[in-house]
């Protein structure tokens, strides 16, 4: 319990405001994989008791009556929930300036942004307050603030996972994901999260496997395919240059390193076929929050008004943007060309990665152009190759449900950056060794940004 | 003048199943409000349907019972629009696919059988229920996502008569395979009723909807009603409004409840929560194949094989736990009109009197049937069976216990009967004199008597030639 209690000081005295709710420890008399170990859970995680908000006002007042699977099965394995984080609103975005509670800080910086939407979790890993954090992950919510926050982030392949309990934001491409400070960990954590759950229709029968004891950082003879429109489409040298340096290490171990091109049109595709599902899906999913059964109710005078106001004041702007434009994309007339065309181009990309998986082991690529951004940013052009490729090209993980993870790779002006690798279907075991890999070749693990 | 009417109806229909279409909590009938209900019901944020089996299965049976074309591949669709009764803000339902599609079923009217078209049937869940009082608002949400599900006619009914035979023939139907309470009165069965009129040989009318009919004869009225107010717009030239209607009791009249002005658009799509199911060919044969007797099969054996006529029918079909306890009769017996007419009249006067439902009763068939044996046996009077034995065996007594506890048992030996009769000649002179004056009712009074001294164990005709031969005698003297 000491390592639980001093990590419940930690988050007390959190600068990055990670936290939106603190949870008094509670013994957990459960041994297993994470006995004594405080873990702290994205706040769209329910938690029977304990408020979950989702960082949305409209569930300023919500404490769920059930614990998701995830949270059941980390209460199996000993482990012990300290807090909940902060997140974009209901997940809807990438940079943690959504949350109703405020920006989350990036720890390296605080002048930079911990990216999102799961950027509470991620800045509570990076700051040293726990080694394991929960995150969802739809577009990139977990991987790009690992990569900003200088730690492992990983997105299990889809139905790996049970999503029972996890607020939805875009159900055909939400994933329960995860943090940790090196590859060894976040091999363990899958095997605690992993499995059937006979609530959630899409969750995987196939076995999971002891990763943790299967992990082998030898790629001698894999086949790495370089995501070559992601480096066409970058300009920061510096990024360029670690990402070249990590490539150059996994050759000197044996890996065969060769360069991937797909359609540019269609990767230019990526950004507007995600934002298109998921706020199409989003709008549907996010209907139940009317202020009628629980969360925060405004005054009506009958039903109607009461579902009217309490959306309208309990909703951020961005929030009820999405809304409108997912609404727009589901309409009768509109859906043909707009839902339906986002989903036939999602079906051609998944195919085209299919195909490259097929002959590569995996496909790697720096997790973004720039580290993370300053909280009061430059504009950003996005309809660049920039931002339409190299800072959206995550998404893919999602399209596919394929499973891919984020890891340190460097640093620029004190700052962490990372790489991506995404893999086959189910074929975590692999991923989890390539990590494990990467890790060796840059030495960057158990990092823990200074907080003064 | 005369226009062609055209009418088309949908049906809801709750299925019989423990727990709800897509969660794990009970459906529930009269439980106290909001107790039959769990965090997926509500709609809580993060939760996720998980598809009830049952639920599908009495959905295939009910397609295999109308001849629809069964999709063995499962998909559901999101209905989307905001209801205070409709917690997820979406209804989970099959707009795409639809379980079942291109069935008929038989109807009579009149005597002439007609095919109506089913256009598909599909699975769905119900809204919870509100109440409202004053101006407040209350919900229950025990009937929310118990399953349900819609049958859609084809257009092919002309008459509030065919439309009330077509109803009537699914709740038969529906009610024998077991798959739904098929209750009317209750909203376990709701019907809404869309209909035109059109001049012969001209396009379809403008539709009216009639929505929420709740009993069978309300469908013919219904439409009976809106087939005079219809002709009457068309006949002074002008035009039917498309609407929504509703039914008055007290006035026999359909009421506007809204104009349709361009449709809702309820924004359908694919539920990505749950990934299409593949039913196996042999689950669903098997399935099909263990579909009970329909009530229109077991209507034609009930007259071929039985001589049952249409009345007695009926009452089968509108009671199936009453055919069944007859099909049990039937295995002990064969004299199938006296069982049907024992059944109908005293058995069901004894159950309502008495306030037992048939499934509760203890009457053992074979009881039933031994009873009516030995009164054609005349072994004890129908009196006597109706009278003190029935009571007996509808607590589960038997038959012969309690013929012979309560000594009932006829006595048809003349020398017996001769000894009480002369013996009651003797102590009755006058009767003697009255019966030789041309007074029959003597005989009745003498057959009291003999009767009072057997304590009713005589056997009525035979007592009664006896007494006739012993007056004779006694006059010719």
């Amino acid at each position: 319990m000491e390592k639980i209690y001093k990590a419940f000081e930690k988050a007390k005295n959190d600068k990055c405001n990670a936290i939106v709710t603190l949870v008094e420890p509670k013994e957990n008399l459960n041994k297993g994989k994470l006995s004594g170990e405080p873990i702290i859970l994205k706040d769209n995680i329910s938690t029977k008791g304990i408020r979950t908000t989702a960082s949305s006002k409209i569930l300023d007042n919500y404490y769920p009556i059930f614990d998701a699977t995830v949270v059941e099965k980390i209460k199996a394995e000993g482990g012990v929930i300290i807090g909940k984080a902060s997140m974009d609103e209901l997940a809807m975005g990438g940079t943690n300036l959504a949350a109703y509670t405020g920006p989350v800080l990036n720890p390296w910086d605080y002048k930079r942004m911990s990216g999102g939407s799961s950027g509470g979790s991620a800045a509570a890993v990076a700051s040293g307050i726990v080694s394991f954090a929960i995150g969802s992950d739809t577009g990139d919510s977990v991987r790009k603030p690992a990569s900003f926050c200088g730690i492992v982030g990983v997105k299990p392949t889809y139905g790996r996972i049970s999503r029972y309990g996890v607020v939805a934001y875009a159900s055909s491409l939400d994933h329960v994901g995860y943090f940790t400070r090196n590859v060894k960990d976040a091999s363990l954590m899958l095997e605690v999260l992993a499995g059937r759950d006979d609530k959630d229709m899409t969750s995987s029968f196939k076995e999971v496997k002891e990763y943790s004891k299967l992990l082998n950082s030898d790629v001698k003879g894999k086949k790495i395919a370089v995501f070559k429109n992601v480096i066409d489409s970058l300009d920061n040298e510096n990024t360029l240059n670690l990402f070249n340096d990590l490539l150059n290490k996994l050759k000197e171990k044996g890996a065969i390193i060769e360069e991937v091109s797909f359609d540019n049109d269609l990767m230019r595709t990526l950004f507007p076929v995600y934002f298109i599902i998921a706020n199409c899906e989003a709008t549907s999913n996010h209907s139940n929050l009317d202020g009628l059964r629980f969360g925060v109710s405004e005054d009506g005078d009958d039903t109607r008004e009461v579902v009217i106001n309490s959306r309208t004041k309990g909703f951020g702007s961005l929030i009820r943007k999405r809304f409108v434009i997912g609404s727009f994309g589901l309409h009768e007339e509109n859906q043909e060309k707009v839902f339906k065309k986002a989903q036939r181009i999602r079906r051609l990309i998944v195919e085209e990665v299919k195909k490259c998986l097929e002959e590569y082991d995996c496909l790697i690529a720096p997790a973004s152009n720039d580290i993370a951004p300053l909280l009061e940013g430059n504009k950003i052009d996005e309809l660049s190759d920039k931002y339409l490729i190299a800072e959206n090209h995550m998404v893919i993980g999602n399209f596919t449900g394929y499973p891919s993870m984020t890891v340190p790779m460097g640093f620029e002006k004190g700052c962490p950056i990372g790489v991506n690798i995404t893999c086959k279907a189910f074929d975590e075991e692999n991923m989890f060794n390539i990590g494990l890999a990467i890790e060796e070749s840059t030495g960057l693990k158990d990092l823990v940004a200074k907080v003064d | 003048m005369n226009y062609e009417v055209v009418i088309g109806i949908e049906i809801h229909c709750e299925l019989k199943t423990k727990t709800k279409m897509f969660s794990g909590s009970p459906t529930s009938f009269n439980e106290p409000a909001n107790t039959c209900v769990n965090e997926i019901d509500l709609a809580f944020p993060g939760t996720l349907p998980t598809v009830n089996k049952e639920a599908v299965r009495k959905g295939i049976m009910a397609c295999a019972a109308f001849n629809l074309e069964i999709d063995t591949l499962l998909k559901f669709d999101r209905k989307n629009y905001y209801y205070s009764d409709l917690p997820k803000g979406f209804q989970i339902t099959q707009q795409f696919h639809p379980l079942g599609k291109n069935g008929y079923v038989d109807i009579e009217v009149d005597g002439n059988t007609k095919r109506i078209g089913i256009n598909r049937i599909h699975l769905e869940e119900d809204t919870a229920k509100q109440f409202h009082i004053d101006d407040e608002t209350l919900i229950d949400f025990n009937r929310a996502g118990t399953p349900l599900i819609e049958i859609v006619s084809d257009p092919d009914m002309s008459s509030g008569s065919e439309a009330s035979a077509y109803v009537e023939t699914l709740r038969q139907t529906l009610l024998y395979i077991g798959v739904s309470d098929v209750k009317m009165e209750e909203g376990s069965m709701r019907c809404d009723v869309n209909i035109s009129l059109n001049k012969p040989n001209e396009p379809y009318g403008t539709k009216v909807e009639i929505k929420n009919l709740n009993s069978i004869s309300n469908v013919a009225r219904a439409i009976d009603y809106e087939i005079k107010r219809q002709s009457e717009i068309l006949d002074k030239g002008e035009k039917v409004i498309s609407s929504t209607r509703r039914f008055d009791e007290s006035s026999r009249t359909t009421i506007e409840m809204r104009r349709k002005e361009g449709g809702v658009d309820y924004k359908f799509f694919p539920d990505p929560n749950i990934v299409p199911i593949r039913l196996s060919d042999d689950w669903v044969k098997e399935i099909v194949n263990s579909l009970p007797e329909l009530p229109s099969e077991r209507k034609k054996r009930y007259k071929n094989d039985y001589g049952l006529n249409d009345n007695e029918i009926n009452v089968y079909l509108g009671n199936r736990d009453l055919a069944e306890l007859f099909e049990e009769c039937m295995k002990y017996g064969d004299k199938a009109r006296s069982i049907s007419n024992w059944l109908i009249t005293d058995v069901l006067a004894w159950l309502s009197k008495n306030n037992v439902e048939i499934k509760n009763s203890e009457l053992k068939p074979k009881e039933l049937v031994r009873m009516i044996e030995l009164i054609e046996e005349k072994v004890i009077s129908s009196t006597q069976g109706k009278d003190i034995v029935l009571d007996g065996i509808m607590k589960g007594e038997l038959t012969e216990d309690i013929i012979n506890e309560k000594g009932l048992k006829q006595v048809s030996d003349e020398g017996m009967l001769l000894e009480v009769i002369n013996k009651v000649l003797d102590e009755q002179p006058q009767s003697i004199v009255d019966y030789a004056n041309g007074k029959d009712r003597a005989v009745k009074f003498l057959m009291g008597q003999v009767m009072k001294k057997t304590r009713g164990q005589a056997n009525p005709s035979l007592a009664n030639k006896l007494i006739v031969e012993e007056l004779a005698k006694r006059i010719n003297k």
